[in-house]
């Protein structure tokens, strides 16, 4: 089988994938070229993110839900 | 990485030309439909989405059962709300959904109350609609709000300018709160300063407790201990306004028509004794709650499957992001080779989904995320999914399926999971 077949795949090592997971923000939130994450918080719930987290940039889908999530605390998803 | 070898893979080719764009738009296009009103969890809609994708599961052959769960305090506009201001000298409608919205945190008030606009933190509270100045959050404005008629926040619209919609978020405060255009905020914050500017409206918006109900269908088994995929992606979405279509086509019947697609062909194009099951969840736009209760249920499991979850097939921009969690590292692998063979570019991003419900429970699984056109407002309509996006999306799901069952053994090897 050829790997190279296409300009398919991650560009670079997959495992990131794994270090995205933890960051707050809502559900169904765009994808990115390029990504600044904070670290994962463990205190944070698996979808819904904490206050800080809702605070950082690139945590959320939108300025709009954002904005609500920084107001409540409560981070947003959905 | 060649661990696959170059004579099976023509099965793997036959399976991914079989793949139909248009067979997952005219997918897209029914559960976008009006009569599905918007698939909010708990509704009449929903249910008649989830009758409907039941329906499809046992036609392609799968045995079928649901599952309900409740949801707490769905919050649900169940009127059209009326907003008009006046600086004096005119009055100026505004429009539900581009220029005003209900803010989640608003308490429910069905009447029009009407007063002079004033700014919170400056102007006297008591028998006023307060305009929250741009750097204050609502949680300040409150602060300021004693006696208030109610609180007016600025809120950015998407670019076709609409409100977007959110089930989950603030918990309900004491006063009415109105979301307005961050367009309007800085007239409405001029009008106020300069006096004599009235504000009139309501907000109609209560909580309801609900059941949702996630559709679960087997349509292989697994030999004891071998590999078992399970496939999902929620169907519900935001759901109408009064007057107020939102489709949900990209988010999130993308990624059940994917979905759809995918167990159609991995059906009948698996190996014998790899098991297949599928999963369209409910309540994720009201906090991934289908996905926590079916998790739930699979976290002691004997033999827990590897999750691929698709969340927005509409609108690929360079890449398809991809969150990972729990033991997937050689789900990952397998993964990244599927991309490799079907040409798909893949990202480390947030996939902010069920996919994390999963994760969470111990599960090895996959968030597949590849853009909306739309996000929770009227905007997101089946003609803006990109069939050409779904078909990328599919292939690369039904050769991560495919390629992951034609070696199993890298799945716990290739990296040291521990399954």
């Amino acid at each position: 089988m050829s790997e190279t077949k296409n300009a398919g795949g991650f560009a670079g090592d997959p495992t990131a994938a794994l270090d995205v997971a933890g960051t707050g923000g809502c559900c169904g939130n765009p994808p990115r070229a390029s990504l600044s994450l904070p670290e994962p918080d463990a205190a944070a719930a698996t979808c819904c993110g904490t206050d800080a987290q809702a605070k950082a940039e690139n945590t959320c889908c939108g300025s709009a839900a954002k904005a609500d999530a920084v107001a409540s605390g409560s981070g947003c998803c959905g | 990485m060649t661990t696959t070898s170059q004579t099976a893979l023509p099965a793997l080719d036959r399976l991914l030309a079989d793949v139909s764009g248009e067979r997952m738009a005219a997918t897209v296009a029914t559960l976008a439909g009006e009569s599905f009103a918007g698939r909010r969890v708990g509704t009449t809609g929903g249910g008649a989405a989830r009758a409907w994708l039941g329906q499809h599961l046992v036609d392609l052959g799968a045995s079928v059962t649901t599952e309900s769960f409740p949801v707490r305090d769905v919050p649900e506009v169940y009127a059209v709300p009326t907003a008009e201001w006046s600086d004096g000298s005119a009055t100026h409608p505004l429009a539900f959904g581009r220029d005003i919205a209900v803010h989640l945190a608003s308490a429910d008030v069905a009447d029009v109350r009407q007063g002079p606009l004033g700014v919170a933190g400056v102007d006297e509270p008591a028998g006023r609609w307060l305009l929250a100045p741009v750097a204050m959050t609502l949680t300040d404005a409150y602060q300021h709000a004693s006696g208030a008629l109610g609180l007016l926040v600025g809120r950015a619209v998407d670019g076709d300018g609409w409100h977007y919609t959110m089930l989950a978020g603030p918990r309900v405060g004491p006063l009415p709160v109105i979301s307005v255009s961050t367009d309007l905020q800085p007239r409405l914050l001029n009008a106020a300063q300069g006096g004599g500017a009235n504000w009139s409206a309501n907000a109609p918006i209560r909580r309801v407790d609900v059941n949702g109900a996630n559709v679960h269908a087997r349509l292989r088994g697994a030999a004891p201990g071998g590999l078992d995929v399970l496939l999902t992606a929620h169907y519900d979405g935001v759901g109408d306004h009064p007057g107020l279509r939102q489709p949900a086509a990209a988010d999130n019947g993308s990624g059940v028509a994917v979905v759809c697609e995918a167990a159609r062909l991995l059906a009948v194009g698996l190996p014998p004794d790899i098991g297949l099951s599928v999963a369209f969840l409910d309540g994720e736009e009201a906090g991934a709650l289908g996905s926590a209760h079916h998790a739930a249920h699979l976290r002691t499991a004997a033999n827990p499957p590897l999750v691929i979850n698709v969340d927005g097939a509409g609108c690929l921009h360079e890449a398809a992001a991809v969150e990972a969690g729990g033991p997937a590292h050689g789900l990952l692998a397998v993964l990244d080779q599927a991309a490799r063979h079907t040409g798909m570019p893949l990202v480390a991003g947030p996939v902010a989904s069920d996919n994390r419900r999963y994760a969470a429970a111990g599960l090895a699984a996959v968030g597949i995320g590849a853009g909306m056109a739309g996000y929770h407002s009227p905007s997101d309509t089946a003609d803006r999914v990109d069939p050409a996006t779904m078909a990328a999306i599919c292939r690369l799901v039904v050769a991560t399926g495919w390629l992951a069952a034609s070696d199993a053994t890298k799945l716990s090897s290739l990296i040291g999971d521990k399954r």
